[in-house]
């Protein structure tokens, strides 16, 4: 008997594994696997490998500055700062960066300059490989004076070999190895060009540091925590504007801050896709109720309880959510390794530990997605009554509107949360998103309406195909707008990259500025002048420019991002410190800064593309100090006519009244400067000048060649930073098309389970008309054109969709005269015909193979 | 056996009342064979359901072996159902997903029954289907899937068995094939069968037929031979019929 009691306890175990294994062997239940491990994977993955690449960035936390603390400054450091630092027996090193040109031979490469000081690093480790056969990297500190290690690309971008010379400036020097790892890497380096690793003994022999020359001082500090600590009290109170006291700490949540808009991006970039899965999941287990909701009756009528049905098919769906999340996870993986390969060669992974937070969050959000879309169809199965053996299975009715869509809005929100980490932000994407599908429907409503319309007048096949899609028109409604999305996207990025941007290039005047030369020492102007008046080289003159920082607005001080971050690493100050500070903050209630420094400049003559909107451009002959200020900044920062600007130039500190706001064309590409000076204010500091040049095809063999007589001049080709620009772009496209591939995978997943949905529908149609004597032909064609009229919605509403965001982008970004795309019309329009067409007929391919008397026995 | 006191049924259609049932009475036999024959719509199918405990009549009593199902709730009667009642659909009812084998087995599990394979086999090879244990239904001819049908119906022994138009989708050879294997099984296992049909053939093999005309029963064959042990009835009245002179016409009433 308790034998018997306990087989019977277990029963509904056993008969609902038999019901699993049925149903995945006959693929009854592929559409809700599928969907699950997407959503799975797609979380798994993202989350786990900007995990990887936040952790193998900012794991060695010490190492990433390459010392303890590190005083970061434009100009030199008082001698009193080094002394104070030898007095307490810290370590110390220095560090100079800034870009220039380096030269062997011909060629000519902007690359990243790093000037470093013998004791350098402090912390962490630099690697060199002294020939490109050597296996293992050696540690080392600075190059011997009169050599320098660089990165391996620019041995190749420069035709050199080890061992011979390239020119630094005006220094020749010699390649003593190849830098495989730097502790401190700036990643900058990734935009401004590779690196060169120089001794900071030889800076003074390249003669590139000028007076207003674009130099980052860094100063490293190493050594007990006690004596640091000591010099931190010290040292804190001296630091101005312009100067960044930090330890890795603060330099960890930078690029922490940084990594985590990336991922957050990303993350609700891929949420489309996310939630296309999770309708997917919702749309085949609506699917899934009405299937089993004959098998429930049966159960029921036979005498099963309906703790006995709930308890088979709860178990029955959290065994399938379990299979399909730890599929979505072993996939995730395999795409997160793929991705650490793609991305080996800039940052190794592999000793990045995987932590719990991507697998929670992809579990969580597969159980969201299995759960939360599913509860309604499972709820309403296991209340299927008996009673319908007798009466037959009619499928009910569920209202559009009711508590049964709370559960799935509510897991919406809670899964843009996650990504989000933000209430208000996912409570506007989620209304936004509601609003924008919203819009889309409507569109796509009238647009099947009016194909029903005019397929009265086209083919029967067209007529049934186009009825067909405008009764069906709200269970169309999840793919058209899913479909909608992934094609526009497609879209824009193919036009973006096509189109836009060479057309941005060509609508320029041929003596638009496409060189830049910087750091041109006082000395140099004269030869440069005499150059391009003898060869009729259209340029923009010489401008002073000095490296400055807004520190104040009418007396309050301004706070930027780097403020923050000394407020983070600050994080250690006792508690009545912090309140001080606080009071203090309120008091001053400082205002909203730059967060960077600035290129200053001083002219007589108000430059060309500005157009003075308030005050008055000042006389050549005025030489009461004052300040221009660009428009768009001048309201960023509350500032107006009259305020008082404070701004640091090294040490120095001076105050001027605004006296006037411009308009600047930035569009034009002509030098532009934020703040204008007249002449009296900066004249007394030491400067370089830059200018830009336009150089035509013809001329750049003589130009180059003359300007290689200048090596201190840093010249940067706009036709190199398009390319750069397109490399980001480049770069971007991958990441979005990986997210397009998910919302078209999604999609198409809901465009299944649809037609799977209306699969006994269609062959109770096909079977009415089979038997009024419709041919073979006119069926498949019938269908066929339905999901190519549905696709081709789609890539329509998308072309339009492109075309807006096209044309914002041209006027609001690129400042360009809109223009139409028609020809990417046509491949939106071609392509959403074609896919859906192709995915619906493999659908329906199995019901439209059935030959008639199946088909009639089946349904009649 | 099965004993109806004064049934009725009712459903609402918005503000009206539709009566199914007009007030009827019935007592069907331990081991007998009974027949509910009409035309569609008289309420056959209705009364099949309140009798085997799938639906609740709207007044009167239901007793099935003595239990009362009127005044059963759902879970209590699909007790009742698992341990006495056995099915025969006209759409056969077999769930897809599952086995000829293990759709033969299901009423036995969920009755508890310990060597239900072994059954479900021997029944299968009773029906003529040993060698398609293992096929889905989509597999099977119409014939047979109601072969597995009634193994799945007689597996777990019951008491009574609820057969609706078995024959319904069926053509006359293997229509009259598995009328010969109802019956055989029936009086094998001694299982009183009620018997769903218009179909007067059918119903004539019945040992009695009973009518049914707009929702009230009549039994024009009152001489129907009568395998009367009282034992299971809830008390000794005999087999009361309807007054046909009371008898209307499905109606709307208030």
């Amino acid at each position: 008997m308790s034998i018997v009691k306990q087989k019977a306890s277990t029963m509904w175990f056993t008969q609902s594994l038999r019901l699993l294994h049925h149903e995945l062997r006959r693929g009854e239940l592929t559409i809700i696997f599928i969907a699950i491990v997407l959503a799975v994977a797609t979380v798994f993955s993202l989350t786990g490998f900007s995990g990887q690449i936040k952790h193998a960035i900012v794991a060695n936390s010490t190492n990433t500055i390459g010392a303890d603390r590190v005083l970061r400054m434009s100009s030199e450091v008082d001698k009193s700062i080094i002394e104070k630092s030898q007095t307490l027996a810290l370590q110390y090193a220095q560090k100079i960066e800034t870009e220039s040109m380096a030269f062997a031979g011909d060629n000519m490469l902007l690359s990243e300059l790093d000037a470093v000081s013998d004791t350098y690093p402090l912390r962490g480790e630099l690697k060199i490989k002294t020939s490109l056969t050597q296996i293992a990297s050696i540690v080392a500190n600075a190059p011997k004076p009169g050599t320098v290690w660089v990165e391996p690309s620019v041995l190749s971008r420069l035709d050199v070999k080890i061992g011979e010379v390239i020119e630094i400036g005006v220094a020749p020097l010699i390649i003593a190895g190849i830098v495989t790892d730097i502790p401190d890497r700036s990643y900058r380096a990734f935009i401004a060009g590779p690196t060169v690793i120089l001794n900071i003994a030889d800076m003074p022999k390249t003669e590139l540091i000028q007076p207003g020359s674009r130099i980052t001082y860094k100063y490293l500090f190493a050594g007990e925590t006690e004596a640091i600590e000591s010099f931190e009290t010290w040292i804190k109170p001296q630091i101005n504007e312009s100067q960044r006291w930090y330890d890795a700490k603060a330099a960890q949540n930078r690029l922490s801050r940084i990594l985590d808009t990336a991922e957050k991006f990303l993350s609700l970039a891929s949420m489309l896709g996310i939630v296309l899965a999770a309708v997917a999941v919702a749309v085949a287990s609506r699917r899934y109720g009405q299937r089993h909701q004959p098998n429930v009756s049966i159960f029921k009528a036979l005498g099963a309880s309906i703790s006995h049905v709930r308890k088979l098919y709860c178990l029955h769906w959290a065994l399938l959510s379990c299979l399909s999340i730890a599929a979505g996870l072993v996939t995730g993986y395999g795409l997160m390794l793929l991705g650490a390969n793609a991305i080996a060669s800039y940052l190794s992974l592999a000793d990045a530990p995987l932590t719990f937070v991507p697998f929670l969050t992809a579990i969580f959000t597969g159980l969201l997605c299995a759960i939360a879309f599913a509860i309604h169809p499972i709820m309403t199965l296991v209340k299927s009554s008996p009673l319908n053996v007798i009466r037959g299975f009619s499928q009910e009715k569920v209202a559009r509107f009711g508590w049964h869509q709370l559960p799935p809005l509510l897991a919406l929100f809670l899964l843009l949360f996650i990504f989000s980490q933000d209430l208000v932000m996912s409570g506007a994407l989620l209304v936004g998103g509601v609003v924008v599908s919203f819009i889309l429907l409507l569109f796509g409503r009238g647009l099947m309406s009016a194909g029903r319309s005019v397929g009265t007048k086209a083919g029967k096949s067209w007529h049934l195909a186009l009825a067909n899609l405008k009764r069906r028109a709200s269970e169309n409604s999840v793919q058209l707008v899913s479909f909608t999305i992934a094609i526009m996207l497609l879209l824009l990025i193919t036009v973006m990259k096509s189109s836009i941007l060479s057309e941005w290039e060509q609508q320029f005047p041929d003596d638009t500025p496409n060189h830049y030369l910087i750091n041109i020492t006082q000395d140099q102007i004269q030869p440069l002048t005499t150059f391009v008046e003898e060869n009729n080289i259209a340029n923009q003159g010489f401008y002073h420019i000095y490296r400055g920082r807004l520190s104040a607005i009418n007396g309050v001080k301004t706070v930027d991002k780097d403020d923050n971050d000394s407020e983070t690493q600050n994080a250690e100050k006792t508690d009545s410190n912090k309140k001080q500070d606080s009071k203090k903050t309120k008091q001053q209630k400082s205002r909203q800064g730059m967060g960077r420094e600035l290129g200053l400049t001083w002219r007589t003559e108000l430059p060309d593309e500005n157009e003075i909107i308030a005050g008055q451009w000042w006389q050549v002959s005025d030489e009461k100090p004052q300040v221009s200020i660009e428009s768009n900044i001048a309201e960023r920062l509350a500032v107006k006519l009259g305020d008082d600007l404070t701004f640091t130039l090294g040490s120095d500190e001076f105050t001027v009244p605004v006296t006037s706001i411009r308009q600047v064309n930035w569009q034009s590409r002509q030098l532009n400067f934020i703040m204008v000076f007249n002449q009296s204010v900066l004249e007394q500091f030491p400067t370089t000048s830059i200018s830009a040049w336009s150089i035509s095809d013809e001329d750049r063999d003589l130009v180059y060649g003359f300007l290689a007589n200048f090596p201190t001049i840093t010249v940067m080709d706009f036709a190199a930073i398009m390319a750069q620009l397109n490399s980001i772009i480049e770069q971007v496209t991958v990441a979005i098309q990986l997210i397009l591939i998910l919302v078209v995978l999604a999609g198409s997943l809901v465009l299944i389970a649809q037609v799977q949905a209306s699969m006994e529908e269609r062959e109770r149609e096909l079977a009415i008309l089979r038997t009024l004597g419709a041919k073979g032909s006119l069926l498949r064609n019938s269908v066929l054109y339905e999901f190519v009229a549905l696709g081709a919605i789609a890539g329509l509403m998308a072309s339009v969709g492109m075309e807006i965001a096209v044309y914002i982008l041209q006027s609001q970004v690129f400042n360009m005269s809109g223009s139409f795309h028609f020809q990417y019309w046509l491949v939106g329009i071609g392509a959403g015909a074609f896919f859906v067409g192709l995915i619906g007929m493999l659908s329906c391919w199995r019901l439209l193979k059935l030959s008639s008397v199946t088909l009639i026995r089946r349904t009649m | 056996m099965l004993s109806v006191k004064d049934l009725t049924k009712s459903v609402q259609v918005e503000d009206k009342t539709l009566v199914l049932l007009q007030p009827l009475n019935l007592t069907i036999a331990a081991g007998e064979s009974i027949a509910i024959v009409g035309p569609s719509g008289s309420g056959k199918t209705t009364l099949l359901s309140i009798l085997a405990g799938l639906d609740l009549p709207s007044s009167g009593q239901v007793y099935l072996k003595n239990q009362p199902l009127h005044q059963f709730n759902e879970e209590q009667r699909s007790q009742v159902r698992a341990q006495h009642v056995g099915f025969i659909f006209q759409q056969f009812l077999l769930i897809n997903s599952l086995t000829a084998l293990e759709n033969v087995m299901l009423p036995a599990e969920l009755a508890n029954m310990p060597d239900a394979q072994a059954r479900g086999e021997a029944l299968l090879t009773q029906v003529g289907l040993a060698d398609r244990i293992q096929h889905y239904p989509s597999q099977l001819s119409g014939g047979e899937q109601q072969r597995v049908a009634i193994a799945r119906a007689f597996i777990a022994k019951p008491d009574v068995l609820f057969a609706d138009e078995p024959t319904g989708n069926l053509d006359s050879k293997t229509g009259q094939y598995i009328i010969d294997l109802i019956f055989d099984l029936n009086v094998k296992e001694g299982t009183t069968l009620v018997l769903v049909t218009h179909d007067a053939k059918l119903a004539a093999r019945c040992q009695r037929q009973v009518e049914m005309d707009s929702g009230a029963l009549t039994e024009p064959m009152a001489e129907a031979t009568l395998a009367n042990t009282e034992e299971n009835q809830p008390d000794s009245q005999t087999t009361t019929h309807h007054d046909l002179k009371s008898k209307t016409s499905v109606s709307q009433v208030g």
